[in-house]
């Protein structure tokens, strides 16, 4: 380094030059020597101490790489996982954690049958006839398990699957329909009670057999299913209470039927001679105006009169026919875009159109397939591409070539915590709860820092009538009890007509404004105690200003102390938010919080059988308070010199 | 010092004003009209009667006429209703609870019971572990154990009480059994002797009054640790040390004693602070104490029962700040001098 030094030297006088303008804008401690350097640490500043014996404690490190982690997770976490606050599915309701939704077993995959699902798993037959099953199969508070398949259930004799809301139905090579699963609503066709809502399954097919090779069609919905025979003939069995369309199709839709789709509550039938029909039921909507796609305004029904629909496919809430000329007609109540149709390349034409929950997948004459709809798990990314035949699951879509092989599965691969008791992803919730509860948290100790340090330093520098006044408003402040009056508070916002954004900021200066008391008496008290000590009076005799011994002498002392309350007051604003939300009085749903989402587990039914449901939100709502107390434990031995000394 | 006390004891008397006035405020935010439901309700009954000339009745009956000023007064009751009666706070008047259609202090004496009953056996038990754990660990300070009740006490004191509790319930009460999981008694209990109801009573309560024990451990831990640490590295320990005294009577006889100070005065405060902790106790797990009284209240918009249990946590809340002012007063003659 000297070396260098006397080399530059040398070089003259524009190197002295530069090194003047160096020294003036950098400073000269690159030349200093190996004594002054030491000498530099030896005076190090109390703060970079602080921080460097903080540093030293491996246990708050550990916190600190936590909570910065837990920081950046929640977010940055949004802006990669949106929410969609008001979704709610109760097809995918209390599903345990499971990542196997897409998951199609290797077996099946080059040689595919049939792929069918409704809800949350998914059946599938191979060509081998033998039966597969993925997805989320267990369902804990009823305890069936789809897994568990009856006797009649062998490799190389199963001809026809359909997976229900919670029952599974089969037909076997030899003929016998068989299911299992969920049978409390006469899912499989055994009706127990007389005068239960349920529609037994024929005879013929509950104790003779059938042909498979005859089966056109068999399909299983929201706790029922649907049997077309390639003679026209439909049978149907299940719950009318789930399935509303049930009865009607039961008594009037015998026969001459070709397809039926089965929405969530109704069911539309293609007839033999390409006309659509929903029943009764359906009624309504199919008179509802349709605007067909040359922008016309038209009646529905008088649009289908003297046309014949190809095909028909119906997601949750929405119906869609492929017409005969190969235009497209959805109609229903679209809420994810299930009726922005992409328009076709010209001269191609709509061949076939499948549904999921709130996705259609359609293929077109050229055997391109055409996807829209919900996009929540990737299930309508498959524009472009080309199939010979589609199976779709709830969220999934399967690409199926002429041979059977599956050339393409796209869609959600499952829930990585679970989902809660309105089909919402836990994780999801979690992570933009987290973003709220963060917030929630921060705002409201910024808010009481702010009024605590300027009450305390105004009271403990001014003192007289002032340091009075403020005292007695702080008692006051400090002798509201603060959960039932924050309560009472919330209820009363809850009251008045206020945006529910305008509200949780209510809540977080609420927060705020009822916890800056202990703070401000704390900053009083040590503003007091500095201004007596004896480098206050002889800063003072050697004459610097009261602003400086304020603000370079006083203060710094103060710091110390309000850092450490506003880590502590972090934790402690993070675990009043969410006790209040817990209660039902703070942020409200469907926007999540941390304390809120555990609402749901205030009964042991969702702690016994739903335990995802409250064991993570309540271990990043601990973990989070945790690495913050022991942040701000450290902090406060770090900071002051007493304690450090002792150890 | 009597001067001091009655200094306090007006001082305290002034909030107590200053906060009733603001709760009740905020509670006439609240958009209900009882002579308005009133008045209908008759006028349902009998189609004959005039409103305005009812409504007028009922709210002079209620107290209900002039300025919020009026009505705060007279809810006090220094300010005399329509017909010259004076029927307030002062004269334990508290008001009728429209969801039990009792008047609210008879509804809220069997909770007031349960809550008093709770708070004090949970402080028993956390004290009864606190205090020597606490001293122990201050004796033994740097130690392994310390180090791992220290640790414990941190997840203690930063775990929320829901999260204690919701675990709780799920270890002791759906996986073991060994409680059951919500409610103060069993079904049908009325008949039995009152030895089995007690003995029925404790069985449901034991759940609960481990959570708020547990949940109180943490804070209280720590702080009689901080306390006896402070204590023991007083000069007067290290004179009873040279003295040749046994390390036992060092600890118990010098350094408690000095720690014991900010620890009553610590436990009072949280004593008088419990009673709005039980709150959440109550709630989950479905206690018939205050706290659970005024959750339904507020649910149920029953508002003369939510600003009676209101005022009664304010006033629990001054007593506390009264008591603990009046010990630090007792205690340390400087306090007195400087106010």
């Amino acid at each position: 380094m000297s070396k260098e030094k006397n080399q530059d030297t040398r070089k003259g006088f524009f190197a002295t030059l530069g090194r003047w303008g160096r020294r003036m804008f950098f400073g000269a401690s690159k030349e200093l020597t190996m004594d002054e350097m030491l000498a530099v640490e030896k005076l190090e500043s109390p703060s970079r101490l602080a921080v460097k014996a903080f540093f030293r404690r491996k246990l708050a490190v550990v916190a600190l790489i936590v909570l910065v982690s837990l920081f950046l997770f929640v977010f940055i976490g949004p802006l990669a996982v949106p929410m969609d606050l008001n979704y709610t599915d109760p097809l995918q309701a209390n599903i345990a954690p499971n990542y196997s939704f897409l998951k199609v077993p290797g077996e099946l995959e080059n040689n595919i049958k049939n792929i069918n699902g409704f809800a949350d798993f998914t059946v599938g037959v191979s060509k081998d006839n033998d039966f597969f099953l993925w997805g989320n199969t267990k369902n804990t508070l009823t305890n069936v398990d789809f897994e568990i398949y009856p006797e009649e259930i062998q490799p190389g004799k199963i001809a026809h699957a359909a997976a229900g809301s919670d029952h599974i139905m089969v037909i076997t090579t030899d003929g016998k329909l068989v299911g299992w699963g969920n049978s409390n609503n006469g899912q499989y066709g055994i009706v127990k009670n007389e005068t239960d809502p349920y529609i037994q399954m024929p005879d013929h097919l509950l104790n003779g057999t059938i042909d498979p090779d005859q089966v056109k069609q068999l399909i299983a919905g929201y706790q029922c299913n649907v049997l077309v025979m390639k003679d026209g003939t439909m049978s149907v069995w299940g719950n009318k209470n789930a399935m509303l369309s049930l009865d009607e199709m039961n008594r009037k839709f015998t026969e001459g039927i070709e397809k039926v789709a089965l929405s969530n509550y109704y069911a539309i039938m293609l007839r033999e001679d390409g006309t659509v029909s929903g029943g009764q039921t359906l009624t309504f909507n199919m008179q509802s105006a349709y605007s067909t796609a040359d922008g016309n305004i038209k009646n529905l029904r008088t649009y289908l009169k003297d046309r014949t629909v190809q095909d028909i496919a119906a997601t949750n809430n929405c119906y869609a026919l492929v017409m005969d000329d190969g235009s497209l007609v959805v109609f229903g109540a679209a809420e994810y875009g299930e009726k922005d149709v992409p328009t076709l390349p010209n001269g191609e034409k709509f061949a076939e159109i499948y549904a999921g929950t709130r996705h259609f997948v359609a293929i077109s004459d050229a055997g391109n397939v055409y996807a829209w709809g919900h996009n929540d798990g990737g299930q309508t990314e498959v524009n472009g591409m080309s199939a010979d035949q589609i199976f779709t699951g709830s969220k999934q879509t399967y690409l199926v070539n002429a041979e059977g092989e599956l050339t393409e599965k796209v869609g959600f691969k499952g829930y990585l915590m679970g989902t809660d008791g309105r089909g919402r992803d836990v994780f999801t919730r979690i992570i933009h709860g987290g973003k709220m509860t963060m917030t929630v948290g921060a705002v409201a100790v910024i808010v009481s820092t702010i009024i605590a340090i300027i009450v305390g330093c105004v009271s403990g520098y001014f003192g007289g009538w002032v340091d009075m006044l403020l005292m007695r408003i702080t008692e006051i402040f400090s002798s509201i009890p603060f959960l039932p009056f924050a309560m009472l508070l919330s209820y009363v916002i809850r009251t008045k007509p206020i945006p529910e954004t305008t509200r949780i900021i209510i809540i977080m200066f609420m927060l705020g404004i009822l916890s800056w008391t202990g703070l401000a008496k704390m900053i009083r008290g040590q503003v007091l105690a500095e201004r007596e000590k004896e480098f206050v009076i002889a800063a003072q005799s050697m004459g610097v200003k009261e602003k400086r011994i304020a603000f370079k002498h006083i203060l710094p002392n103060v710091i110390s102390v309000i850092l450490v309350s506003l880590t502590l007051d972090f934790a402690g604003c993070l675990l009043t938010e969410s006790s209040l939300s817990y209660l039902g009085f703070g942020v409200q749903q469907p926007q999540p919080t941390w304390g809120n989402m555990l609402d749901g587990a205030n009964n042991s039914l969702v702690i016994q059988n739903y335990w995802w449901q409250w064991v993570f939100p309540a271990i990043f709502l601990a973990v989070a308070t945790i690495s913050i107390n022991i942040i701000g434990d450290t902090l406060r031995d770090v900071l002051d010199p007493k304690s450090s000394q002792e150890r | 010092m009597g001067k001091y006390v009655l200094k306090r004891l007006l001082y305290i008397v002034v909030v107590f004003l200053i906060l009733s006035f603001m709760i009740y405020m905020i509670y006439n935010m609240l958009p209900i009209d009882k002579a308005a439901e009133m008045a209908h309700n008759e006028i349902k009954a009998n189609r004959l009667l005039n409103y305005d000339e009812r409504y007028q009745f009922w709210q002079e009956k209620l107290g209900l006429n002039g300025t919020k000023i009026e009505r705060y007064l007279r809810w006090l009751g220094v300010y005399p209703y329509a017909d010259g009666s004076y029927n307030g706070l002062f004269q334990g008047n508290l008001g009728q609870s429209s969801q039990y259609g009792k008047p609210v202090s008879e509804v809220i004496i069997e909770p007031m019971k349960n809550t008093i009953f709770i708070n004090i056996f949970s402080v028993i038990l956390a004290l009864g572990i606190t205090i020597p754990l606490g001293i122990f660990c201050a004796v033994k300070r740097g130690s392994k154990r310390d180090v791992g009740v220290q640790v414990g006490t941190l997840v203690g004191y930063s775990l929320p009480t829901f999260i204690v509790a919701i675990v709780f319930i799920w270890l002791f009460a759906v996986v073991l059994g060994w409680f059951p999981v919500s409610g103060m008694q069993t079904a049908g209990s009325l008949e039995w002797s009152s030895w089995d109801r007690f003995w029925d009573k404790m069985y449901h309560l034991s759940l609960p009054l481990i959570v708020m024990t547990f949940t109180s451990l943490g804070g209280m831990t720590r702080y009689v640790r901080a306390s006896m640490i402070e204590a023991l590295s007083m000069d007067c320990i290290r004179t009873a040390r040279a003295k040749g005294l046994r390390e036992r009577v060092v600890i118990y006889s010098h350094a408690w004693r000095n720690a014991l100070l900010p620890v009553t005065i610590l436990i009072i405060g949280w004593f008088l602070s419990i009673f709005s902790g039980s709150l959440m106790i109550e709630n989950i797990f479905a206690l018939n104490g205050i706290g659970r009284t005024y959750y339904t209240a507020l649910q149920a918009s029953d508002n003369e029962i939510v600003l009676a249990l209101q005022m009664f946590y304010i006033s629990i809340s001054l007593v506390g700040n009264l008591l603990t002012d009046l010990i630090y007063g007792l205690v340390d003659p400087r306090i007195r001098v400087n106010k």
